[in-house]
């Protein structure tokens, strides 16, 4: 019974009733604990008719005794089939309320976390478990045509494909960005982000996948620009080379001459994407540009002619001659006129040439001019102060001693200017010197300050990441731990409920041994009784036959059936006596019964509860009256 | 929900109370509501005279940020508990987190159809009607006794575009085959569903 007990109560435990852990067997339970027991049931079984049910006892009588016909009624509801009262509650007996929890436990829905059988690791568990539980909700709705189902998200709007496009981000505080890129950010040209994409669908797409990009970031770089960037950093050297190369094949395909027009084929083969392919198989811009050279190299020997026409001249049936005639002379005329152009073109460059040199000399020549004049000057200058010196050697030593007399004055000017200097500097430095030092002390306490401050960041990052880290683990464990308890019950249940299968297959074999014993007893007795029967039936013939004659033993016979009846009366009365036997024993086992329900006690205890209400009523009339 | 290192920056700027006060902060929170949500992003959102004195690209950045951090949030279903230890590491006061959450609020449900539209979803088979026909001979061959099926599947119409129904001729083989897959399709699913 204590496991039977043990296991209930565990039940109870998960049905969301409080019962203290050290309560192990029904025998324990008190009246409060018996309402919270059944009141927790009921919240699980009928969460609409619990509604108004405490699981705590109310102090009053009459409001206990409410309580308790409720929940009698609710459990008879449930289909309980014995007779319940209040005092059931109130006054639990063991028996009863084991029956009663039982039958309540039965009915209990299954535990959902016992139900999973595979315990959960990890988050893609969970996030299974989730899609799971989504997809199960999804197939448990019914179908409803299109018209009848409520306004649901994705009516409203016509499903777009998903389609991204990058966006022109500024960024504040960045500092590689040039301030013209800054500028032009910052200006009216770049609309605000989301103004960038016009369609809807397509501007909050591109929002996502840009920050995933940012919160990934992606080798390329983090967006399509950058990469564009790359591609053309990298393309760059590649077209100088091109170009390069397609201008040096020019140079040397036209000996010295330049012609217009041909810079530009040239440069066009060098873009195409056949340049570095042999000319044979060259574009028709090639083509055109190899005539041109072939026919100005033949310039200088032959009358030129059109490049339009080199391929009606490929063809022997050319039509006009006359057109042809005109053409070649047009062509001559070009040619002599691009001759004169390459002429003019030298004499411009020869002018430019002495332009330069001229310029150059012009320069040279104004910086010795430049030079000659401050030699003058300083000649000057030598020249006015021998003056000044020739014109006081007249009257040289009355000059001299005047001449003393100013530099006396001077020399003392100028100590007194050093002392005063001296004055003024020496505070002034002292000043500075403070001043630097202050700068200094306080340099150093604000190098010192921000490494603190520095270090305090670090501290409160690592922090909030430790905490959100330990939240995730939290959740994790939380979830793994919702599967665990229920499989250790589980197992622990199992091992129970096999041992009581095996102790009461113990039970069983013994009963079927005891049957069997009984059973050959029985079949002792039954031979006996046969044994007996047929004997005395024997013995009956054989005494009758000579009663008839011997009066002996007609007396004989006489006793001979007083003995049989005497034994058959006396195995009667064993018999009775065991019958009795049996029957005291009933009525004994239903005596403990009926002493276990406590019918007396219990019979006292609601006419006291009888007493306690008809007092409270009669207090409350008497409130009533005083009212 | 994590929120990269530019809508971070972003947000910080949106939190220092010396670059945006908090007029200029609702301000700029409704303008980045709107111009997700509405069907043509308004160009001169950014205009307001209230907002004149802001350097313009720490308007267009923080921009940026908020409707990043929006949608960020749209797409996570976040909370609102969330969203606040979210908006808390970027250094949100609690007013703003408080004007945020509202106004989140008050758009979430125009913000999660926005998000729904995007992309698209396989039609909806409503109904199939088939048809067995009975080839005996063709142009090429003289005997053929072979029967096909004229399978069309009913597509569930809706009332602004309609789709026209899927039809096919198929042998008892590729049927068997049809068949067979979305067997496996259903059970797929049921599978799903246990764990």
């Amino acid at each position: 019974m204590e496991e039977a007990d043990r296991i209930l109560i565990h039940s109870l435990r998960q049905a969301g009733s409080a019962i203290p852990e050290d309560v192990q067997s029904l025998r324990a339970f008190t009246a409060e604990l018996a309402v919270a027991a059944v009141v927790g049931c009921l919240q699980v079984l009928r969460p609409s008719l619990s509604s108004g049910l405490t699981p705590h006892l109310p102090p009053g009588m009459s409001a206990r005794f409410r309580l308790g016909m409720s929940l009698a009624q609710a459990c008879s509801d449930l289909g309980y089939p014995r007779e319940l009262g209040y005092q059931s509650f109130l006054y639990p007996s063991e028996p009863d309320l084991r029956q009663l929890l039982l039958f309540l436990a039965e009915r209990l829905p299954p535990d959902p976390a016992q139900e999973s059988t595979q315990p959960s690791v990890g988050e893609s568990a969970i996030l299974l478990q989730a899609i799971g539980a989504r997809v199960r909700e999804l197939l448990a709705e019914p179908w409803v045509p299109p018209a009848l189902r409520p306004q649901k998200h994705q009516d409203h709007v016509r499903p777009k494909a998903l389609h991204v496009q990058p966006f022109i981000l500024p960024n504040a505080k960045s500092l590689q960005d040039a301030s013209e890129v800054q500028e032009f950010q910052g200006g009216p040209l770049v609309a605000p982000a989301p103004a960038q994409i016009p369609c809807r669908a397509g501007r909050v797409a591109s929002f996502l996948e840009e920050h995933g990009a940012q919160l990934h970031e992606l080798p390329e770089g983090d967006s399509t620009r950058d990469a564009d960037k790359a591609h053309r950093r990298h393309l760059a050297p590649r077209l100088v080379e091109q170009l390069r190369q397609s201008w040096g094949q020019a140079v040397s395909s036209t000996s010295g001459v330049p012609a217009p027009g041909r810079d530009l084929g040239e440069l066009l083969c060098g873009w195409g994407p056949g340049s570095g392919e042999p000319r044979g198989k060259g574009s028709r811009f090639t083509h055109a540009e190899k005539f041109t050279f072939a026919q100005e190299e033949e310039a200088t020997h032959v009358p030129p002619l059109a490049p339009a026409e080199v391929p009606s001249l490929l063809s022997p049936l050319s039509p006009s001659h006359l057109e042809q005639e005109l053409r070649a002379g047009q062509e001559a005329e070009l040619a002599s006129l691009q001759d004169h152009l390459e002429l003019m073109g030298r004499s411009i460059k020869e002018a430019g040439a002495t332009v330069k040199r001229l310029t150059l000399s012009t320069g040279q020549v104004e910086a010795e001019a430049q030079q000659a004049w401050l030699s003058t000057t300083e000649r000057e200058q030598a020249r006015r102060l021998k003056r000044r010196a020739v014109d006081l050697l007249p009257d040289a030593p009355s000059n001299l001693a005047k001449l003393q007399v100013v530099v006396e004055a001077s020399a003392q000017r100028v100590i007194h200017l050093a002392s005063q200097w001296e004055r003024h500097r020496v505070p002034l430095l002292a000043e500075y010197r403070a001043l630097k030092k202050r700068r200094d002390q306080r340099e150093l306490e604000s190098s010192h300050k921000a490494a603190e401050l520095q270090v305090l960041q670090e501290c409160v990052c690592a922090a909030a990441a430790e905490a959100r880290r330990k939240e995730g683990l939290y959740k994790q464990l939380v979830a793994e731990l919702d599967t665990l308890p229920g499989d250790m019950a589980r197992s622990a249940y199992t091992h129970r409920i096999l041992e009581i299968v095996g102790s009461i297959r113990k039970q069983k074999e013994e009963i079927t041994k005891i049957l069997s014993d009984t059973k050959l007893l029985q079949k002792e007795i039954n031979a006996l009784t046969g044994k007996l029967d047929r004997t005395f039936a024997v013995t009956d013939e054989l005494v009758f036959k000579d009663a008839k004659k011997d009066d002996s033993v007609r007396k004989a016979y006489k006793y001979l059936a007083a003995l049989h009846e005497n034994c058959s009366q006396l195995i009667q009365t064993i018999e009775d006596t065991g019958t009795i036997l049996r029957e005291v024993r009933d009525l004994e086992e239903q005596i403990e019964t009926e002493t276990g329900k406590k019918t007396l006690s219990n019979l006292e205890k609601i006419l006291e509860d009888y007493r306690a209400v008809r007092q409270e009523n009669a207090g409350l009339l008497g409130r009533v009256h005083e009212a | 929900m994590e929120l990269s290192e530019y809508v971070q920056r972003g947000c910080q700027m949106l939190a220092d109370p010396g670059c945006f006060d908090l007029g200029a902060f609702a301000l700029l929170l409704r303008a980045a509501f709107r111009s997700l949500l509405e069907a043509r992003a308004d160009e001169a959102a950014l205009d307001h005279p209230d907002l004149k004195h802001i350097d313009p690209m720490v308007l267009k950045h923080s921009h940026a940020a908020l409707a990043t951090c929006i949608l960020e949030a749209g797409k996570q279903k976040a909370d609102k508990s969330t969203l606040s230890t979210c908006l808390e590491d970027c250094k949100f006061d609690r007013e703003r987190i408080e004007l945020f959450c509202t106004e989140y609020q008050k758009n979430k449900i125009s913000l999660e159809i926005l998000l729904g539209s995007i992309g698209r979803c396989p039609l909806l088979i409503t109904d199939v009607s088939w048809r067995l026909q009975y080839q005996i001979k063709t142009n090429q061959l003289h005997k053929l006794y072979r029967p096909s099926y004229l399978v069309t599947l009913n597509v569930e119409k809706e009332d602004s575009v309609s789709h026209p129904d899927i039809s096919f001729n198929c042998t008892m083989e590729q049927l068997q085959d049809l068949v067979g897959k979305l067997k496996d399709a259903a059970k797929s699913l049921e599978r799903a569903t246990q764990i």
